[in-house]
């Protein structure tokens, strides 16, 4: 793995950390997903008439299950964000301070989306910044991967999954559905394509070498 | 389908002009139900007369090609195998191809109410009987055109390849029983149709219909399908370079299995995404959601993004057998997902 150099312990540990927890999530809603499915599976086959009579308890039980996971891989997701950009006490302050954000105007409104889509906001914001700061070359952003391409389609791909996630969570009924949706869409596959195959876009330039200077032999 | 009326096609037999039937099909506004049900019959019986050599060519090729893969000494015969394989395969799918082509031309769906063709129906090359036989396929065109540890990673894709094929011949039956469900409900259509204008006919123009518009005729269905497909055989060979990591313990197999599943996960992930408007637009209404298959593939997704995000610290203590039980485990759930379509009911389900 390639290490950025400037690279703090607790970005390391934060960057760590916050992946072994998608992971989890993703094994975790991936298990429930398999347990959802086996249960359809064999309450098709011996419950009679059970899509007709039971299938919207079904619907409604993975739902409550889903939520808080999915809450938590959306506040994970919005974590992964402002590691970009800060480090140490800033990347706390940024981190709490969104997190903060979205339980106050989800406590405002009474709304537990509308609270996660003011997180996602934020966290599209940050993101945003990053994916102009990584393009424009400048130093600041941190990423587990090397070279402006690869970082620029990591940038784009998490830009892509938050966009999603807004949709998701705040626009299911509303006419901007379809257009956002498709940003997202366009951003996910554009970065996925860069972070993978970079090396195949990048354009190295040949540096020339300086001849070497003359000895005389006087 | 009930294509057993083996008339010939009727010499008055209506014709599309601008999408108008001409002369109109008979004075109650229906279609020619039975030319159409002898054409298609006629198609069936001929894709047959082809097929059936054609399957037993292919299974033959299949246990050919696991014999090689598996005997060592005959390895040197395996690129000359799966290409023989391939080349079935391919020429298959050209008649395939030809009989979809066909069997449009000949599937018109008709308005009860007005006699206007509305439209034929584009059945995709990648439903219902022939989804095994495409995957089939692109296996076999990707252990052909692998490059990278070619040598230790072509039998097992042979033998994934072989064994796709004798599961398409077996199971599928592409060409001695092609597109049941299709044929099942057109014929059904037909059958309404040819009673003439009431309830009946009209509903199942309205369900013939809406299968048209929303799911066999859409652009989705013609682009998210072959997407998947690509991403199973790029799966497919991923598996087998990491199987064959954890075997010898040599990592640059883990590279092979990386630069697979990165090929793999792109089409899965832009696939799946273009599946989501779609989704909302043909099931309004269903809690398609949480059914079957979509279940199973959301977690096919999260495997491999976690096997994926997994990957980045690989150079952690131990962590390659994290990431090798995690592709493992992605691909045994990929194959559970390809099966939960026939097992499992709900949306999206042949169950």
């Amino acid at each position: 793995m390639n290490q950025d150099a400037r690279e703090t312990p607790l970005r390391r540990t934060w960057d760590y950390s916050l992946t072994v927890a998608t992971v989890a999530l993703f094994g975790s809603l991936g298990f429930q997903s398999f347990a959802g499915t086996l249960y359809a599976w064999w309450a098709q086959r011996t419950v009679p008439g059970w899509e007709q009579s039971q299938y919207a308890g079904f619907v409604a039980v993975m739902n409550a299950l889903a939520a808080p996971q999915v809450v938590l891989l959306v506040v994970v997701m919005g974590l992964c964000v402002p590691k970009r950009l800060f480090s140490r006490n800033a990347l706390i302050a940024v981190s709490a301070g969104m997190l903060l954000a979205g339980v106050a105007v989800g406590a405002g409104t009474g709304d537990l989306a509308t609270g996660l889509a003011a997180y996602l906001l934020l966290a599209g914001l940050i993101q945003v910044a990053v994916v102009v700061l990584t393009i424009a070359g400048a130093r600041g952003p941190s990423y587990l991967t090397e070279g402006r391409l690869t970082k620029t389609g990591s940038g784009l791909l998490h830009l892509g999954f938050v966009v999603f996630a807004f949709v998701v969570v705040a626009l299911q009924r509303s006419t901007w559905m379809l257009p956002v949706f498709w940003a997202a869409a366009a951003l996910t596959i554009a970065g996925t394509v860069l972070s993978f195959y970079a090396d195949r876009f990048a354009v190295r330039r040949a540096v020339p070498i300086e001849p070497a200077e003359e000895t005389s032999a006087e | 389908m009930e294509c057993t009326a083996r008339l010939t096609p009727s010499a008055n037999m209506p014709k599309n002009h601008g999408g108008i039937l001409w002369p109109p099909p008979d004075v109650e506004g229906r279609m020619d139900v039975a030319g159409i049900s002898t054409t298609i019959g006629q198609l069936i019986d001929t894709l047959a007369v082809v097929g059936r050599p054609a399957q037993a060519l292919l299974l033959a090729a299949s246990v050919a090609v696991a014999l090689v893969a598996a005997m060592p000494p005959l390895r040197k015969w395996l690129g000359w195998a799966v290409a023989s394989l391939a080349a079935l395969l391919i020429a298959g799918e050209g008649v395939l191809a030809w009989f979809h082509w066909r069997l449009h031309d000949a599937a018109a769906v008709v308005s009860p109410e007005t006699g206007q063709v509305t439209g034929h129906v584009a059945v995709p090359l990648w439903v219902e009987s022939e989804k095994l036989y495409i995957w089939a396929l692109i296996v076999a065109v990707m252990g052909l055109v692998m490059r990278r540890h070619r040598e230790e990673l072509a039998p097992g894709v042979a033998f994934i390849a072989a064994a796709l094929t004798a599961g398409a011949v077996l199971w599928g039956r592409p060409f001695t029983e092609p597109l049941p469900q299709f044929l099942g409900q057109y014929g059904g259509y037909l059958q309404a149709m040819s009673t003439g204008l009431n309830q009946g006919s009209f509903a199942a123009y309205q369900g013939m219909e809406a299968q048209r518009q929303f799911y066999y005729n859409t652009w989705y269905m013609w682009v998210h399908p072959p997407m998947l497909f690509v991403s199973y055989g790029a799966f497919a060979v991923s598996f087998v370079a990491t199987v064959h990591m954890v075997r010898t313990k040599f990592s640059a197999y883990e590279t092979t299995a990386y630069r697979w599943a990165r090929l793999g996960y792109l089409p899965l992930t832009a696939g799946m995404l273009l599946g989501f408007p779609w989704a909302i637009l043909a099931w309004s209404g269903e809690s398609w959601w949480w059914s079957g298959k979509v279940n199973m593939s959301i977690m096919m997704w999260l495997l491999y993004t976690a096997y994926l995000h997994a990957r980045l610290y690989l150079r952690r203590r131990g962590m390659w057998r994290w990431v090798a039980a995690l592709a493992v485990l992605s691909f045994v759930v990929l194959v559970l997902t390809y099966l939960a379509t026939y097992i499992v009911p709900g949306a999206h389900s042949y169950a």
